[in-house]
């Protein structure tokens, strides 16, 4: 339970709040990269603050304020030059810092122009995503997660949530939800709707732990019928702070991306990349994009599939959850546990430092633990994984069950010696 | 436990109450108002400019504040405790 305050202490986003300057000091992807085939600009949104992202001619990406600090026209629909943007209004033109470099109509010999600088951010591209960081300079290195640079297929479903980013998170330490709303509430909507839900959820957890780490925090389980000495005990896998959370198993590793685009908003994008042992597929310049739905034509949320589920829990606790009428218990303590890992980084971002996970040396790529080896049922669980997910909404989905199916093949072909 | 008419004779709280009259007020406004409000390591307020933080959550009969300081950062769990009960080995 919280009060009031230190609810809206750790929900709110918007600049100038303790939260919002946290988070700050993060890149964020807002846009993907076939978003400017057609168009050089678009409008987006990050941290309750509205802004115009660019694509020059020979490519690079700018971030600036979307409304012209002129007469607050959209530079969304300004010209694009290589060195910025100018406003299509009245001509104004601002580099990739927001420094005002030409206003047309003013006189040349008044220092009018050097006094005029808009918001801006950094931008770059990583994973066939448009990243962008929209904090105090130096930015921090981009970091590169492995689901985001290694290769294999990849598939990226978004959409875009109405409630609070923290809720979301939240989720990712609450590992016995897993059991519940995707195995015994599954089954259960499977038993009356009339089909068949996966059965990889349903087992009981005998014991979760909770570990701070270098990114964020390790969870491991040992679910019924298994040991510590399984995958999802011994590796666990991580809650990346402060808004990813990776997950992944036979072949398929996942980084669930939960963007804050302001108080009661959140983008939220599955990304997938599918390489398994034994597996064989082309080269991909990008990743294929699908949204994946969680209301019906009805107005009722869409739960038989396990990313619909979560929408649900998280849709409907409220745009921001109201956190002094919670009872939390035993199995909460995880929750407990990152509410404290933020105050901490508000803090260390309020003494002047970098807050956890900031990435300051250049690098190819961050490895993140994941639990691999799915308790020797590879085939089931990619299976479910493929049909039970939001992967149902992939165009691409006929083709991933194909690569796993042979994959596995091959894999017994050459156990057998064959 | 308080009602809503006691909370006036209480010490005051810094923190806002949520709306008197809607569910788990009166609950609330007890659990607002008897968690910890010292860091047990240092001292330091926990309240005072919502610097600390006390998450509560239950086990059994026990009422367990998950706590964190912004002075000293110690963190652990602060058990109110209403009835000490043991157990004797077998013997």
């Amino acid at each position: 339970m919280l009060t009031v305050e230190q609810n809206e202490e750790l929900t709110r986003v918007g600049p100038g709040t303790p939260m919002g300057e946290l988070l700050r000091r993060y890149w964020y992807p807002i846009a993907f990269e076939q978003d400017f085939d057609d168009r050089p600009t678009k409008s987006v949104r990050l941290l309750s603050e509205d802004w115009t992202l660019y694509k020059t001619p020979s490519g690079r990406y700018g971030i600036v304020a979307e409304h012209c600090p002129h007469r607050r026209a959209s530079l969304t629909y300004g010209v694009v030059h290589e060195d910025g943007i100018r406003c299509g209004y009245h001509g104004w033109k601002f580099d990739f810092d927001g420094q005002c470099m030409e206003q047309p109509a003013e006189a040349e010999n008044q220092n009018f122009r050097e006094r005029v600088r808009t918001k801006s951010g950094q931008a770059q591209t990583m994973g066939g995503m448009v990243w962008v960081y929209l904090g105090p300079l130096p930015e921090p290195e981009l970091p590169r997660f492995d689901v985001f640079v290694q290769d294999g297929v990849r598939d990226v479903g978004y959409s875009t949530i109405p409630c609070n980013w923290l809720q979301i998170m939240e989720n990712s330490v609450d590992p016995h939800h897993v059991e519940w709303l995707h195995g015994y509430y599954f089954e259960f909507l499977g038993r009356t709707q009339g089909f068949e839900a996966p059965k990889s959820f349903q087992k009981p957890h005998v014991k979760v732990a909770f570990d701070e780490m270098e990114w964020g925090i390790l969870k491991r389980r040992v679910l019924q019928g298994h040991s510590e000495e399984d995958d999802d005990w011994k590796i666990g896998h991580p809650l990346v702070f402060p808004f990813y959370m990776r997950v992944g198993g036979a072949g398929i590793d996942q980084m669930q991306i939960r963007v804050p685009i302001d108080d009661t908003t959140t983008w939220k994008l599955f990304y997938s990349l599918h390489h398994p042992d034994f597996g064989v597929w082309e080269p991909q310049a990008r990743p294929v994009v699908y949204e994946y739905l969680w209301k019906d034509e009805q107005g009722r949320f869409i739960t038989d599939y396990i990313e619909g589920q979560d929408v649900m829990a998280w849709v409907s606790q409220g745009a921001i959850t109201d956190r002094t009428q919670e009872h939390l218990g035993r199995s909460d303590v995880g929750v407990a546990l990152l509410r404290k890992m933020f105050k901490e980084n508000i803090k260390r971002v309020q003494e002047g430092l970098d807050p956890l996970g900031t990435v300051r040396e250049p690098h190819e790529v961050i490895v993140l633990p994941c639990e691999k080896n799915k308790f020797g049922a590879e085939r089931e669980f990619a299976e479910a994984w493929l049909t039970g997910g939001s992967s149902r909404y992939s165009p691409i989905q006929k083709e991933l069950l194909e690569l796993h199916r042979d994959a596995i093949a091959a894999k017994d072909r050459a156990a057998a010696g064959a | 436990m308080p009602d809503l008419d006691d909370v006036g004779t209480l010490p005051p709280d810094p923190h806002r109450l949520p709306p008197s009259g809607e569910w788990f007020a009166a609950d609330a406004a007890r659990h607002l108002l008897d968690r910890p409000r010292h860091c047990p390591m240092c001292g330091a307020s926990l309240l005072e400019d919502m610097h600390g933080m006390s998450v509560e959550y239950w086990r059994a009969d026990e009422r367990v504040f998950f706590t964190w300081c912004w002075s000293c950062e110690w963190t652990g769990e602060i058990v109110k405790i209403d009835r000490v009960v043991t157990s004797e080995p077998e013997h």
